[in-house]
């Protein structure tokens, strides 16, 4: 679980081996913002089997990834498409029975993580108590009594992912990752920590020296990452604050589409299935000209 | 200042929510909540200066200027004086209770506050109607918040006696049940497309405080699916001052963000 100090610089399909059928994946995501979309595309085209992925809050990726049949179970806190709507796929795929779904609230899947990574058997919080949630996993949430006050508290049973994924600004080839303006969401603080392994795709692949003249940008250490991608866009069609927006035309269009298993399949053909590189993605999107029109965020 | 004769009633919640709020006020804010966040710049630029905002739960008093993207948006981190890391800090003001006022809203809300919007059905495994889940509000509601609730949807689909899946505690089983439990504050106010509602202080049941214009206190009753507190005389909810209505219109949300809201409403805005 400690990486060294050497060149992590791999390819996408070389990352995307390292994620087994059957891994907890912890992935980064908002409805709209930051998340390792190239990747998780990667992990649609290689057909990962059996993922249990934990998340805070869900999105396309998920709903992709769920739609592609490469998710068990989820861990998060709410799945949907934001401003978008629902995730289609998900809720069709929760009536249907046919995944498991842990739902949690943000502060107790966040301190079951934090108990991973600092490898303590669990954490605590007082978030949840006295609702309908606690009761869904009490195998990994339960009310108990803190020692000193007597005060009910909900204890989160510790949560190592076997991997992490994550999407950032930019890295030095050693894996220092840098985050703009700096770490902000919970995905890129506890995540990685508490996960065994670290994939991360960058927009920008930069010089040690660099990374030395702003060390206060770092967010993830070189020890901590296992793999490092280099792609451009590669939220795409999530946004990266503040380089660039979310895409809208795409987002609507996938709301659209996956109103039906059909216009999903379709959608996953074109954007995913029919596309076997990542620069393949860039062109279809209308090259450097398009791609600067995300970079507007008024 | 004068109210306003012609006003809607995304206007109508927006302008009520916002007399809601004072200056004391420490207000967070989740996913699709313009009414709240247009509420909250409204306050702002009126009765409220001293109001602390926190966009999207990152931008700490955050000047957008108006809502121009959806209200957990970078876009709405505007002007703001710090990105709140998420996981210490964040959580850690949450938790302790300095972030106190959330304002949620979901597919089914109770008779004591209590709200769902994760899953329709007796059995969460085996649901009729998936919803997207639980997000901030399963943490809120247990968090000491001062909850303010709104709906575009007043009907008995929405307005139940008893949520399918209790996600955020509101007044729990009513009476003291919360503070048994140790929960500090609760849901205030509940402001939908046909009125204003509060919590009668002892059973802690929802109680009807004021119906919109043409709206009736039996109307209300019948798009409820419990017994509403009824005090003796109901009110029409106060019309917008016109100063708020003009700074609604034309500097806050300028592009009504607010009335993508009322997507699924019976009432049309």
């Amino acid at each position: 679980m400690t990486a060294k100090k050497e060149d992590k610089l791999v390819s996408l399909q070389q990352a995307a081996a390292l994620v087994r059928d059957g891994d907890t994946i912890a992935m980064q995501g908002m409805g709209t913002q930051m998340s390792p979309l190239a990747l998780v595309r990667e992990l649609i085209r290689a057909g990962k089997r059996d993922l249990q992925v934990a998340m805070v809050v869900g999105g396309i990726g998920l709903d992709w990834m769920i739609a592609a049949g490469c998710v068990r179970k989820v861990m998060a806190i709410i799945i949907n498409l934001d401003e978008f709507g629902m995730a289609n796929n998900f809720r069709r795929a929760a009536e249907a029975q046919q995944l498991e779904i842990e739902e949690y609230t943000e502060h107790t899947i966040l301190t079951r993580l934090g108990a991973g990574a600092m490898g303590l058997p669990f954490g605590v919080t007082r978030s949840g108590l006295g609702s309908d949630i606690l009761g869904l996993h009490p195998d990994t949430t339960k009310v108990i009594q803190c020692p000193f006050t007597g005060k009910p508290v909900v204890a989160c049973r510790a949560l190592e992912p076997d991997v992490a994924i994550l999407h950032a600004h930019r890295a030095d080839r050693y894996g220092n990752i840098q985050f703009f303006p700096k770490p902000i969401w919970t995905d890129v603080d506890v995540f990685p920590r508490a996960a065994k392994k670290v994939i991360v795709s960058v927009e920008e692949i930069v010089e040690n020296e660099e990374i030395r003249r702003t060390p206060e940008r770092t967010g993830i250490p070189y020890f901590k990452v296992d793999a490092l991608v280099h792609l451009p866009y590669g939220a795409h069609p999530c946004s990266l604050f503040p380089r660039y927006n979310f895409d809208r035309a795409v987002f609507q269009r996938y709301a659209d589409e996956s109103r039906t298993p059909e216009g999903t399949k379709a959608f996953l053909d074109e954007f995913v299935h029919g596309l076997k590189t990542h620069d393949e993605y860039l062109a279809k999107l209308g090259g450097p000209a398009a791609l600067k029109n995300l970079e507007k965020w008024d | 200042m004068g109210t306003a004769k012609e006003y809607t009633i995304d206007e109508l919640m927006v302008c009520t929510l916002a007399k809601a709020f004072t200056s004391e006020d420490i207000i967070l804010n989740g996913t699709v909540s313009f009414i709240p966040v247009s509420a909250v710049l409204l306050a702002r630029a009126t009765h409220a200066p001293g109001l602390t905002w926190v966009a999207g739960a990152v931008g700490v008093d955050a000047q957008p200027g108006a809502v121009i993207g959806n209200t957990l948006d970078p876009t709405m981190w505007k002007n703001c004086v710090m990105y709140l890391p998420q996981y210490e800090d964040m959580w850690s003001y949450v938790h302790r209770g300095t972030l106190e006022t959330f304002c949620i809203r979901g597919a089914q809300i109770d008779q004591y506050g209590n709200i769902n919007n994760s899953i329709i059905g007796s059995d969460y495994h085996k649901p009729k109607v998936r919803l997207p889940g639980s997000a901030g509000m399963g943490d809120m509601g247990s968090l000491d918040k001062r909850i303010f609730i709104w709906s575009t949807t007043h009907n008995p689909r929405t307005f139940v006696k008893k949520v399918d899946f209790r996600a955020c505690v509101g007044w729990l089983d009513g009476g003291d049940s919360r503070a048994k439990l140790g929960l500090r504050n609760g849901p205030q106010l509940v402001i939908t497309d046909l009125c204003v509602m509060d919590f009668e202080p002892d059973s802690k049941r929802m109680r009807l405080v004021s119906v919109h214009r043409g709206v009736t206190a039996k109307q209300v009753q019948e798009q409820t699916a419990f017994e509403l507190v009824m005090p003796a005389s109901v009110p029409e909810t106060p019309a917008p001052d016109r100063e708020y209505l003009r700074l609604l219109r034309d500097v806050v949300d300028p592009k009504a963000m607010r009335k993508i809201e009322f997507r699924g409403s019976a009432t049309k805005v």
